[in-house]
This record gives C-alpha cells, structure tokens and sequence, in this order.
C-alpha cells in the first residue's frame, strides 16, 4: 500500500513535469484519491478515430505496480478490442504481460497504439472484429467513425 | 458444426432474428455474434455467457453478457496459485536430499539412480514455489544466505559496483528512474542487513521470514527482472540468436514479454544474463529422464561463467576455474536451491 502510494506519487509528479511533453495524452489524479486517475486521449490521426477524444478510467490496485492498474474506456468506442458496453479493453499489458517498467502514461500510449493497430483476432467486440476479419475495412471504418462522432466529438451548434 | 449449433440455439430463444428497431446497429452486432463465436480467445467466455443467456431465457438484455469477463480468467489463475501458494512457501525449509528421493520413490529408476548420485555430492535441498519466478527467488536466497554466512564485505562492494552498472544500463535503455529504483533500493537494502554488526542486521531465521514476505520477495524478483532485462538488450546482438532459438520474438518483444513481467520462467537466456549483469557465476545441476550411453548414471551440470574480470576472485589475467557458490537444482519447468556436502 505504501509502496503503490509513493510510486504513484512519482508518477504524478513526472506527470506534472511532462504535461507538454505528449499532447495527445492529458492524465489526471483524482483530487482526493491517488488511486483514481482519468485520462483523456486524442484518437490516432488516419484511423476512424481521428479528431475524437476518448476519456479512460483507471483503477490502480493496491498491489501496484506489481499489478496493472485497470482501464476502461468510459466514451464509447467501436474497436475490436474494446467491449462495447463496458469500456473493458483487451490488451496484454493489462493482463498477463504487465510489468513495473510500464506506467499510467505508456499504458495510455499502449491503448492510443492499439486504437491504431486493432487485433481483430482476439476481439471483445466480436462484431467490429468480424468486420475487420472479413475484410470489410470500409464497414469496420464507417461503424468506427460513426461513433467516434456520436461519442468523442463535441456536438455542433 | 458448432457455428449451426449455436445459431440454432439463438434462433431457438427467438434471439435471432429478433429485433428491435429503434438502434440498426444493435441489430447489426446481434446478427453477427452467432458468427463470432466461433473464434476468437474469448470464445469459451462468450459461450459461457451463451449458457447463462439460455438459463435466463430470451428476455436477457444483452448487458448482461458483460458479467462474464476477462476477470473471471484472472481470478481463477489468482486462485491456481493461491493453491500452490498452500503447498510450497517462496523459500522452504531446507531438506536433506532423501527427501528428493522419497519424491520418486516410485517413479523413473533413472532418476532414483540419478539422486543417488547426486547425495555423493550435496547434502540437501531447499524448495522454491513453482510460479515462474522460482529462478530468481532461489537466486535471491542463496546469494544472500551466501553473503550471510561468509560476511564477504569485498564481493559486497563488487556486486553494488555491478548493480550500479545496472542501473545506468537502464537509464541509458530509457527507463525513467521512478520505475525501476524501488525495486533496486529493496535489494541493496537486503544485502546491507545480511552484512553483521549494524543496528540493521538480520540474522538466518530473518533472511527466511523475509523471503517468505510477498513484499520483499517479489520486489527482489522484479529487481533481478529488471537486470536481466537489461543485460539482454545492452548486448542484444550476443542474445538474438540464443532468443531466436527459443521463440520466434525480437530481443524487445522477448524483454517485454518473457522477461520482465512477473511469473514469467526463467531460461537459459536469463541465467546467462543475470549472472553477467551481476557478475555472479550459477551454477544448475539437470535432473531429468535423459541416460547416458556409457551406462552408469551421472549428472550434468552446466556453469554459468560471468565473463572473466566481472566475476568474483578473479585477478587479471587468472586462469583459475572459478566455482559457483550458487547451485541449482534443475528439474524440467523448475529450480531449487541445492546444498553442497
């Protein structure tokens, strides 16, 4: 517990430090609890994501950083690897691949590389990862953009 | 088969095709999940979601898919190894060596010949938990049970040169500091305490108390991680073929994936790597099926020989064999800590 504490102090002060450093990533801590943290991410350039800005949610165990912290996607995404209702992603680092050597920061670099690079063979959202697998880029791709704009845009007007 | 099975269950429950206009896509996603069953690594939770799904009948809204997830996997591997967790500690009580034996007593005669032979030379063993990390945490004990007993304040001081080393190698990798220097400061404060006559020392019983802690032993796991990790891609071009042979991964890929998250086995990639990072020579003692074809048994073992000038006791220019103070006992799939006579 205060081992995850100071280690995740650390990470808020390179946060900090770093706040320019990517602009396609703005991580936040929780006022009142360092083990809630949201992050907002812009949605990789030529995918259907461009131009939307997701919002994640993360859970950091107190076993951290022995543990990987939990995500969810709290906008609504329409990725293979991404649930549809829950926001759950799949991505290994999360799972059984994790290690200390990653950070909230490269963990949101991880889930913005993965926005661009979908694994479709080992979906949880079976139906964009069909799409993707039957060779149906242009449906996968108008599905995405779709609610990129109903989710992660600002509404016009 | 199974893709018509399943798409006969659906259309049984009225699942499909069934639906409800107000949202095309949703439709769309219901249509196609009788395709997707069919693969996928989700595939057994999805179908166990199928089952649930039937108990409670068609009026099941689809959210409720969303109770069966990839942490219902996660908790039954927690449970696995809480359950190895029952059977061995991190570091057990040392055993004489016919406790290996009774393990086989009705097993292979190869083997029973082989712990024969093996009791002319070490006198007993101390288990480790097989949970992947058994490598480094039989590591870890002997070496510090090593400087415990021999209070070798030089091979102190060589070693923290060495992990010094280790940790520029890492930053020069690229490793921000805050994520590796907790697990650095708990080994070196490890290896201060086993050294006699400060306020901080700790005695045997201590050692094995501490080993045993989740805290200490797993920060002193991801340590030994982190050295390793970076010994291997410092000289990538030395351990690309050896990692090519192994698995089909880049050296960057094999580091993220097989060295540095926890549970994952120890190969002879990472035993090379952590006793020249560190400077320490192992050495692993194979007990396994394999015979010989002169017809008496015997036992191989293979040392790990840090390059010479980085191992302890070594002068310059000596040709004098070194000899491990760290002995392992390697069993397919996992090590233990053997006690020479």
């Amino acid at each position: 517990m205060q081992a995850s504490r100071a280690r995740l102090f650390k990470e808020y002060k390179e946060v900090q430090r770093e706040k320019s450093a990517d602009p396609d990533i703005q991580l936040v801590c929780d006022d009142s609890n360092i083990f809630k943290w949201t992050a907002l991410i812009k949605g990789p350039s030529e995918t259907p994501y461009e131009g939307g800005v997701f919002q994640l949610a993360f859970a950091v165990p107190e076993q951290y950083p022995l543990q990987p912290p939990q995500v969810r996607f709290l906008t609504k995404i329409f990725h293979p690897n991404v649930h549809f209702k829950t926001g759950e992603i799949c991505l290994d680092i999360l799972k059984n691949a994790w290690s200390p050597a990653w950070t909230l920061q490269s963990v949101c670099r991880a889930i913005i590389a993965l926005m661009a690079h979908p694994e479709p063979d080992s979906p949880l959202n079976c139906d964009s990862g069909n799409l993707l697998r039957s060779g149906d880029i242009r449906g996968f791709q108008s599905m995405a953009r779709m609610y990129t704009r109903l989710a992660a845009m600002p509404k016009k007007g | 088969m199974r893709h018509g099975y399943i798409l006969g269950i659906l259309k049984g429950m009225g699942y499909i095709p069934h639906n409800s206009p107000e949202d095309p896509f949703i439709d769309h996603i219901k249509h196609n999940t009788a395709v997707q069953l069919k693969f996928g690594r989700h595939r057994n939770s999805e179908r166990k979601k199928m089952q649930n799904q039937e108990k409670c009948g068609a009026s099941c809204e689809f959210d409720d898919w969303s109770n069966f997830e990839d942490e219902d996997i996660m908790q039954q591997q927690s449970d696995i190894k809480a359950e190895e967790a029952q059977k061995v500690p991190f570091v057990a009580d040392k055993e004489p060596l016919s406790a290996l034996a009774s393990e086989y007593q009705s097993g292979s005669p190869i083997l029973l010949e082989k712990i024969k032979v093996l009791g002319e030379q070490y006198a007993a063993i101390r288990r480790t938990r097989g949970d992947g990390n058994c490598f480094f945490r039989s590591f870890m004990f002997s070496y510090l049970e090593h400087i415990l007993a021999s209070q070798d304040q030089a091979e102190v001081d060589r070693i923290k040169a060495k992990v010094e080393e280790c940790r520029r190698t890492l930053q020069s990798l690229g490793h921000a500091d805050f994520t590796f220097e907790d697990f650095f400061a708990l080994f070196l404060e490890q290896l201060d305490n086993v050294l006699q006559g400060n306020e901080s020392s700790i005695s045997h019983g201590e050692l094995v108390v501490r080993s045993r802690d989740q805290s200490v032993s797993d920060y002193v796991v991801m340590f030994f991680r982190f050295v390793t990790s970076g010994e291997i891609r410092k000289r990538s071009e030395f351990f690309e073929p050896f990692i090519l042979g192994l698995t089909n991964a880049t050296v960057e890929q094999f580091c993220k994936s097989s060295v540095e998250p926890m549970g994952e086995e120890s190969d002879h990639v990472h035993i090379t790597a952590l006793s020249d990072a560190l400077g320490v020579p192992i050495r692993v003692v194979y007990l396994d099926r394999s015979s010989c074809d002169s017809g008496g048994a015997s036992v191989n073992h293979h040392d790990f020989i840090p390059t010479p000038g980085d191992c302890p006791n070594a002068t310059s220019g000596s040709t004098e064999t070194t000899i491990p103070f760290i002995t392992l006992l390697y069993r397919p799939g996992h090590y233990d800590i053997l006690y020479p006579k």
